[in-house]
């Protein structure tokens, strides 16, 4: 047994796989635990055997880009290891996703409980966007709530980074619903304004408890968008008949988005526009909606601690995993959030100690190595 | 008297069916206006309209034409109306004798004219006279309890207003009675014309709540059938379950059908549990309201975390010459534009990563240069 090999029965002796929660196309998710504390961990064995140019393209970007990203908004990755021929992420385990406590018609919501899954669900796409990193599955099923209440962005099988010049993306991504115009006009050079539009959508849906833009088709999607929010001329979005997949659909006028969101406060529609505009150069970027007067405005964001939470927290048939349980916590409700370190450190130029970054190179390790 | 326990659905709107050919022993029926085969050339209107605006015509098999003697044996067509005194006569009665104008009633020598002629809705003409005097003295006398100081006058005011109605009825005073009716009208002209408007509005509120109502119910038996509907599935589904069980299974078959059924009384129990829970909606946001007091909701923060970009160690510039992006910067159709991709953040990417290894210690066994940092800043 060489010193790859142990290492990584020693790491693999670490978790305890307890009992099988979902399997996806890909992936076989276990809940388990953390052999020392009891922790409680998703596992997602990743099926390897399956497919024949080695392993699945997802399970590598999810590994890459989550290995990358350490925020409280995006769900952490604990550890990988291998078992026979089998890959085996190991996340937090997170009870619910945003998709349960939307259908869950017992649940009522406050404008502020939004206004914290927004802000939260913003926060972490920040943070990919500031990584140059794009998500490009956001739904409200990718947004796993955690037992304190805490939103994370979960499932990077789609992501990649981008600004890349000159480099082709594929315009497949992204759930139908929540996917903006120009991908479905078949562009291949975009940009991180794909993920605001899907956070629109996710907004909209939260207001409207029932998906905003259920397309059933490509073209269907391109039908309802367009019937919702009105065709967009040449003056709105310049150049974009000129998209690959470019196909008339028709002209429908432009209604207002108060005829829908009857309830909804002016501050609240024009953010709500701003993350539906066509012409993606204008879209609001993550950091101006994070500025945005909504937030600031009363009522506060709800304390992630009383955000509704489904009663039955029974678990969940699919792929993507769920939160965790913090063990030192007193309960629901008591934990308050860390203390709010605030923001990027703007002073210390002199830089002699080490600042916290996403993306470092760690060369130390490499040379231990060698 | 059968047709007044009828009264009630006249009163409900409701239209009783013109029954004088289906009852055989030809006793009483009543039909709605357009029922009724008009032989004359006049439309006669008026008579006593129920909520809808309709109204019901009073018709017998024992119908006779007081003036003329004619029945519906000989005329299965009689149509018999009342006139202005409340004597009946049949249409073609009428035709004959008003046609060439006002004529006096061959009963009571009252001179009528033909369009005074109005449909019958009670058997009992007395009834029909009641209730045509009523709603013309409730039109003119409709002040309400508000309008009086104290309950007193009111109540004089009521007595008063009785009294004319009775004296209308039995015709007692009739000249003396009408006059107090106009004296009336000018007095309180104002007040007549407000009150009729406020009793507009109350039957508009009225109709509104009503529909509003007739709406929620819809919707409440709407879910109620989505619910059995549901309920049935499961229960299509568990017994099918069963089926395939007990085909499977090695065990019991009584235990399985046991397991399976405690398995269908859990499902039910917690659709239950649910439904109550979305019924007690209101006091969940309540329950929630006051919650909100307890655990105080902070202000909005737009950045929680503590990680660096670096802004601080570098400005973009609006233009570099980068001959990587020159593809992208001409963009002869304006795809890459019109997909929202910018080479923008491509530089702010490159400055980004070329800063953000500055604060890196030297790797150990490497001469790092010394003037590391100045290049670098250079480059920016």
């Amino acid at each position: 047994m060489d010193a790859v090999e142990k290492a990584n029965a020693e790491r693999q002796k670490r978790w305890v796989k307890d009992r099988k929660v979902g399997e996806g196309t890909y992936a076989v998710v276990y809940q388990g635990r953390e052999a020392s504390t009891g922790r409680k961990v998703a596992i997602k064995k990743i099926k390897v055997g399956q497919f024949k140019d080695g392993l699945d393209m997802s399970a590598i970007r999810e590994v890459k880009y989550l290995r990358e990203l350490h925020h409280q908004n995006i769900i952490e990755l604990l550890d990988v290891f291998s078992s026979k021929t089998n890959l085996n992420l190991v996340l937090e385990f997170l009870d619910s996703d945003l998709e349960m406590i939307i259908q869950d018609r017992s649940l009522v919501f406050l404008p502020a409980d939004i206004k914290a899954w927004m802000a939260m669900t913003l926060r972490g796409l920040e943070f990919c966007h500031r990584n140059f990193m794009l998500h490009r599955d956001l739904k409200p099923n990718n947004l796993l709530i955690a037992s304190d209440g805490q939103l994370k962005i979960a499932d990077f099988g789609l992501a990649r980074d981008f600004a890349d010049p000159g480099h082709k993306m594929t315009c497949q991504v992204i759930t139908r619903w929540y996917r903006p115009p120009e991908l479905l006009f078949g562009c291949r050079y975009y940009s991180s304004a794909v993920d605001i539009w899907s956070v629109g959508c996710i907004f909209a849906e939260l207001m409207l408890r029932t998906p905003y833009l259920p397309g059933e088709s490509d073209m269907d999607q391109l039908k309802t968008i367009f019937r919702a929010l009105g065709t967009p001329t040449e003056e709105d979005w310049p150049g974009h008949t000129k998209l690959p997949d470019y196909v008339p659909v028709g002209q429908f006028p432009r209604t207002p988005l108060r005829d829908l969101f009857t309830a909804a406060s002016g501050d609240t529609l024009n953010l709500l526009s701003r993350f539906l505009v066509y012409e993606p150069r204008k879209r609001i970027s993550v950091r101006d909606a994070l500025n945005h007067a909504y937030f600031f405005a009363l009522p506060h964001p709800s304390h992630p601690s009383k955000l509704p939470k489904p009663a039955t927290q029974t678990s969940r048939p699919l792929e993507e995993l769920d939160g965790n349980v913090e063990m030192a916590g007193a309960g629901p409700g008591v934990k308050a959030n860390a203390p709010n370190k605030l923001k990027r450190k703007l002073t210390s130029p002199d830089g002699t100690e080490l600042r916290p970054l996403a993306r470092r190179l760690d060369f130390t390790q490499l040379a231990k190595h060698s | 008297m059968s047709n007044r326990t009828n009264v009630g659905g006249w009163l409900k709107g409701k239209t009783v069916r013109k029954g004088g050919i289906t009852s055989s022993n030809g006793h009483t029926a009543r039909s709605s206006t357009p029922q009724v085969q008009s032989t004359s050339s006049t439309v006669f209107s008026g008579g006593v309209k129920d909520a809808s605006g309709r109204t019901t015509e009073y018709f017998s098999m024992d119908d006779q034409c007081p003036v003329c003697k004619s029945d519906r044996y000989l005329n299965p067509k009689l149509r018999l109306l009342v006139s202005s005194c409340y004597h009946k006569m049949c249409e073609s009665c009428i035709d004959r004798l008003f046609t060439l104008g006002p004529a006096p009633c061959p009963i009571c020598q009252k001179v009528l004219r033909k369009l005074a002629f109005t449909p019958q809705t009670f058997e009992d003409l007395t009834v029909e006279k009641e209730v045509a005097v009523r709603r013309r003295i409730a039109k003119e006398f409709n002040k309400r309890r508000e309008d009086f100081p104290d309950l007193h006058t009111y109540n004089d005011y009521l007595e008063e207003v009785e009294d004319i109605t009775f004296n209308l009825i039995n015709d007692i005073d009739v000249p003396q009675t009408e006059a107090r009716i106009a004296a009336h009208r000018t007095e309180n002209a104002v007040l007549i014309e407000l009150n009729l408007q406020r009793e507009e509005q109350y039957a508009h509120a009225l109709r509104e709540q009503e529909e509003l109502e007739r709406q929620e119910k819809e919707q409440r038996a709407l879910e109620l059938r989505r619910e059995v509907e549901i309920e049935r599935e499961e229960r299509e589904t568990s017994q099918r379950e069963i089926i395939d069980r007990l085909e499977t299974s090695t065990k019991d078959a009584a235990k399985v059908i046991a397991k399976s059924r405690a398995e269908a009384m859990k499902r039910s129990s917690a659709r239950t549990t649910t439904s109550t829970v979305l019924r007690s909606s209101a006091q969940l946001l309540r329950a929630r309201a006051a919650q909100s007091t307890v655990i105080p909701d902070p202000p909005h923060i737009p950045l929680q975390d503590n990680w660096d970009s670096y802004e601080d160690l570098y400005t973009l510039k609006d233009q570099y010459d980068d001959m990587y992006s020159d593809a992208v910067r001409k963009d002869r159709e304006g795809i890459m534009r019109a997909g929202g991709y910018r080479v923008e953040e491509a530089w702010d990417r490159a400055l980004r990563c070329a800063v953000a290894g500055l604060d890196l210690p030297p790797l150990p066994g490497l001469n790092p240069s010394p003037e590391r940092t100045d290049v670098a800043m250079a480059s920016v």
